[in-house]
């Protein structure tokens, strides 16, 4: 908070408390398609995140989930609204935000190491890391494949180098947008569990984006459910399981029956008009 | 125009433009060809009555190569040195080619306004039949090496610059998020992500430049010079040497696969990592 910008401060008071990571406020996105056409994705959204939280969103499909995380990423421009990070208005992307994308996204001429070491190599100067890459590759089980080639790995240890790159500038915000989308319910039912270690050994803010219900209320503890286009927030919800949470538990638990009874049927009411 | 509809078909399939053909010394069936051929050909010259002006005997065009090839490399007589002329200027010609197709390619897929620029004078030069200039550039550069190389150059020049463009911009926008998401500078943007992106498509166009550039030093040489293998078939052709214009097309036809065998090799060293198994 050593660069916290003057003119914001006023305002940091009223909008974002101490307490707030990520403050949403009344935050729009329209574009125009390539047909010309004025695309409203997001309505007045407005969500604060505390530090440490682990929000998942889930929404119908084109609802405008991704278009909030790019905005979070600094990714994307937002038209009307105000975005926060840390007190700070969001003008670009953040050094305080790592993302992980859907499918991994690495770079297939990299080794795997390299590719995790890629945010410190690129965007300035960057405090030492000293042995976090190594202990990021051995944390999600990559410590032997450091020197391999993305494409020699499976889809779910790409998806760990992934998440790995996204925390090698030690992040406090970490963004991912589907990331366990293009794997296998096996695959994804352990990265789900080693997400939920890494993040209780190191309390990163994360925002989750997802499709899935049972992921959503396994990893969350709030799920957002947003609506169809244009996507708005329909109902913010407390996850009072505790953790750790394993898959065998969760499902008997009668928090879990009702949460996911509750997501459905709001997303079912969405998928309503497109069928 | 062949090679410009190739270039436009994989600008639009977003494919490197080559032909993926692997010639494979080992494949029995292009050596049965060869035989095929060769057979034909001699049942041709000794059944057809065909006249040895028009079409020489097989063992007269081996004659030929031999007495070019079996002599002391600085021989007047032999392959060697205007073969060494050819390549040497074909070289040079490449590698000035191909280093400013790169450079100008690369300009223009990263800055709009010199994209808006080039573009309708490249593909304005690209659909003119490049050779149909060289005699101008003979004006220009003179009967020595100059004109050899600068047509070599122009020849070389053209598939990069279109390749390398169309390669930059065919990287997928998730890894430019990517490098956006890391605040990566333009000049980290391009050498980490589009530069190998491209890669695959920069060889396939470096693949076409080899043969274009032995294509330009030979018509140069055809235009006038006092050795290259341009001239060892004018002379041929001046006292009707056909086997000796087979034979220096053998030569040249050799060379051709070879430089096309040592990109293929380049390439493969280059992009390790499978971009073409994926594909």
């Amino acid at each position: 908070m050593l660069m916290m910008d003057v003119d914001n401060a006023p305002r940091r008071a009223s909008a974002a408390p101490d307490d707030v990571l990520i403050a949403i406020d009344q935050l729009s996105k329209t574009y125009v398609s390539a047909s010309g056409a004025a695309v409203h994705a997001l309505s007045r959204i407005s969500l604060d995140i505390k530090p440490g939280e682990f929000v998942c969103v889930v929404g119908p499909s084109g609802c405008g989930k991704s278009t909030l995380l790019r905005l979070l990423a600094g990714l994307d421009d937002y038209s009307e609204g105000r975005l926060l990070l840390d007190g700070e208005t969001v003008a670009g992307p953040s050094r305080k935000v790592g993302v992980v994308f859907q499918a991994a996204n690495l770079l297939p001429w990299m080794t795997v190491r390299d590719n995790v070491r890629l945010p410190l190599r690129v965007g300035g100067r960057h405090a030492p890391a000293g042995d976090r890459i190594e202990r990021l590759l051995a944390v999600t089980g990559l410590a032997d494949f450091g020197d391999k080639y993305p494409y020699e790995l499976s889809g779910g240890m790409q998806q760990r180098a992934g998440i790995c790159r996204a925390l090698a500038r030690d992040p406090e915000i970490l963004l991912m947008d589907e990331p366990f989308g293009a794997l296998d319910a096996l695959t994804r039912e352990r990265l789900n569990l080693e997400l939920q270690r890494i993040w209780q050994e190191n309390r990163k803010t994360i925002l989750l984006i997802t499709h899935s219900i049972s992921e959503a209320i396994f990893l969350a503890d709030r799920v957002i459910v947003m609506s169809a286009r244009p996507g708005r927030i329909l109902a913010d919800l407390h996850v009072p399981i505790p953790r750790p949470r394993s898959f065998d538990d969760i499902v008997l638990h009668p928090d879990y029956a009702r949460l996911a009874k509750e997501v459905r049927g709001l997303l079912n009411a969405q998928e309503h008009g497109h069928d | 125009m062949t090679d410009f509809a190739n270039i436009a078909a994989s600008a639009i399939s977003q494919k490197p433009a080559s032909s993926r053909r692997r010639i494979s010394l080992g494949s029995p069936i292009a050596w049965i060809g060869l035989a095929v051929l060769i057979l034909s050909w001699i049942a041709a010259v000794n059944l057809l009555n065909i006249p040895s002006y028009i079409l020489p005997k097989p063992e007269a065009v081996v004659r030929a190569l031999w007495s070019g090839l079996a002599v002391s490399p600085a021989s007047s007589l032999g392959y060697y040195l205007p073969l060494w002329s050819t390549l040497s200027n074909a070289a040079v010609g490449c590698a000035i080619g191909v280093g400013l197709g790169l450079v100008i390619g690369s300009l223009m897929a990263e800055v709009e306004a010199i994209e808006r620029l080039v573009m309708p004078y490249a593909f304005a030069l690209q659909s003119l039949p490049k050779v149909a200039i060289a005699p101008l550039i003979v004006i220009w550069f003179g009967f020595g090496d100059g004109s050899k190389i600068a047509i070599s150059a122009l020849l070389s020049f053209f598939p990069v610059l279109i390749n390398s463009f169309t390669g930059l911009r065919a990287v997928e926008p998730e890894r430019i998020d990517l490098m956006r998401s890391l605040s990566a500078s333009r000049l980290e943007t391009y050498r980490i992500v589009k530069l190998p992106n491209a890669a695959p498509f920069i060889f396939a166009g470096l693949d076409m430049a080899v043969v274009y550039a032995l294509l330009g030093a030979i018509v140069a040489e055809f235009l006038g010079a006092q050795r290259g293998m341009g001239v060892v078939i004018t002379q041929a052709q001046a006292v009707s040497d056909v086997a000796g214009v087979f034979a220096a097309l053998i030569i040249l036809g050799v060379l051709g696969i070879v430089l096309h065998g040592i990109v293929r090799w380049c390439e493969a060293k280059v992009v390790h990592w499978g971009a073409n198994r994926k594909k």
